[in-house]
């Protein structure tokens, strides 16, 4: 198709669809009156529209319809992932307690060097201990023998003193 | 059901399978690409602008039309012989004009994007904006394209009238 050809096309689908103005249409059929391949153009142009005009939308059969008004029914939206939906939201919360949890059921296995440690970390309490006991006992042996001595010291001068008292009165 | 989409599938369910049966001349098939449109339309309906659904699912309808094309090219060659004796579709009004049924049969021999062309602009009646925003061509390429292909098909009319 040459460009003369294109420049037909282009008037002639202009005609036929109303675009080409007034004077644009006499000029085409005065170019016409001297052409006799453009006015074969344009004759044939004419009876293909009158062509097209008989055939239209076709009406969908009514299974197709039918189906189309099932779309909705049998393919629902799929829900959206979304980190914010309350059902995920609470799955992210449960992941650190059940990490926790997992930790806590898990059976302690120390190694040798934690065994070694602890071993050595007990002698030494248990020296402090016996330290602190020794001490303690002292403590206690003194200030219970204090006390002791004092209880006793304190009755026998209460004693004495009442007995003092006593012999004055029964003088005077 | 969503009310719009209702309104969508009475709209334009006509004009979708219009447009299916001519590309894939074959009703079950041209059934099943209408149906799988409207099924994306039913998915994508809060993305899609309202004022431009016709365009999209037009668009739509023909892609899907094309990838079936295509698929049964890759698989077997399409024996299309049995478009002759079809009843149905595009020719189940064959017996009340002769020309038409020609006619029908004769925009399903254009090649693409020929055939859509003068499906969507000549028999659906959609304006050349739309159609291009459909075919994603400009208005111009649209023109050129579409006047080709009426020439083709004046041609073939020219040889089949006495």
């Amino acid at each position: 198709m040459n460009e003369y050809d294109e420049k037909w096309e282009d008037r002639i689908n202009a005609l036929l669809d109303g675009e080409l103005s007034a004077d644009d249409a006499e000029l085409l059929k005065v170019e016409a009156s001297d052409n006799r391949e453009l006015a074969r153009a344009i004759v044939e142009a004419y009876q293909l529209q009158q062509v097209m005009d008989t055939i239209h939308v076709e009406r969908a059969p009514d299974s197709l319809r039918k189906r189309l008004r099932a779309v909705p029914r049998q393919h629902r939206a799929k829900p959206v992932f979304s980190l914010m939906q309350p059902r995920w939201a609470m799955a992210l919360a449960a992941i650190p307690l059940v990490l926790i949890t997992i930790t806590l059921m898990r059976p302690n296995t120390p190694s040798e060097a934690d065994v070694a440690k602890a071993r050595q970390e007990m002698a030494i309490a248990f020296a402090y201990l016996d330290k602190a006991g020794v001490v303690t006992r002292r403590e206690i042996e003194s200030t219970v023998g204090q006390t002791m001595a004092n209880a006793v010291t304190g009755s026998v001068n209460k004693a004495i003193q009442s007995q003092n008292l006593y012999s004055k009165e029964k003088k005077a | 059901m969503s009310k719009k989409y209702r309104q969508w599938v009475r709209e334009y369910q006509d004009q979708a399978w219009t447009v299916a049966r001519y590309i894939l001349k074959d009703a079950q098939e041209a059934e099943d690409a209408t149906q799988e449109a409207f099924v994306k339309l039913w998915n994508n309906q809060d993305n899609i602008d309202p004022n431009r659904v016709k365009p999209w699912l037009m668009k739509v309808t023909r892609n899907g039309c094309l990838d079936r094309l295509r698929r049964r090219r890759d698989n077997v060659e399409f024996d299309e012989s049995h478009m002759a004796g079809e009843v149905n579709g595009p020719l189940q009004d064959a017996t009340a004009n002769e020309t038409g049924v020609w006619l029908k049969r004769a925009i399903g021999g254009l090649k693409e994007p020929y055939r859509s062309l003068v499906v969507l602009r000549d028999v659906n009646q959609h304006s050349y904006e739309e159609v291009a925003g459909m075919l994603e061509l400009n208005l111009a390429q649209v023109k050129t394209y579409l006047h080709r292909a009426r020439k083709q098909l004046r041609e073939q009319l020219a040889e089949v009238r006495p």
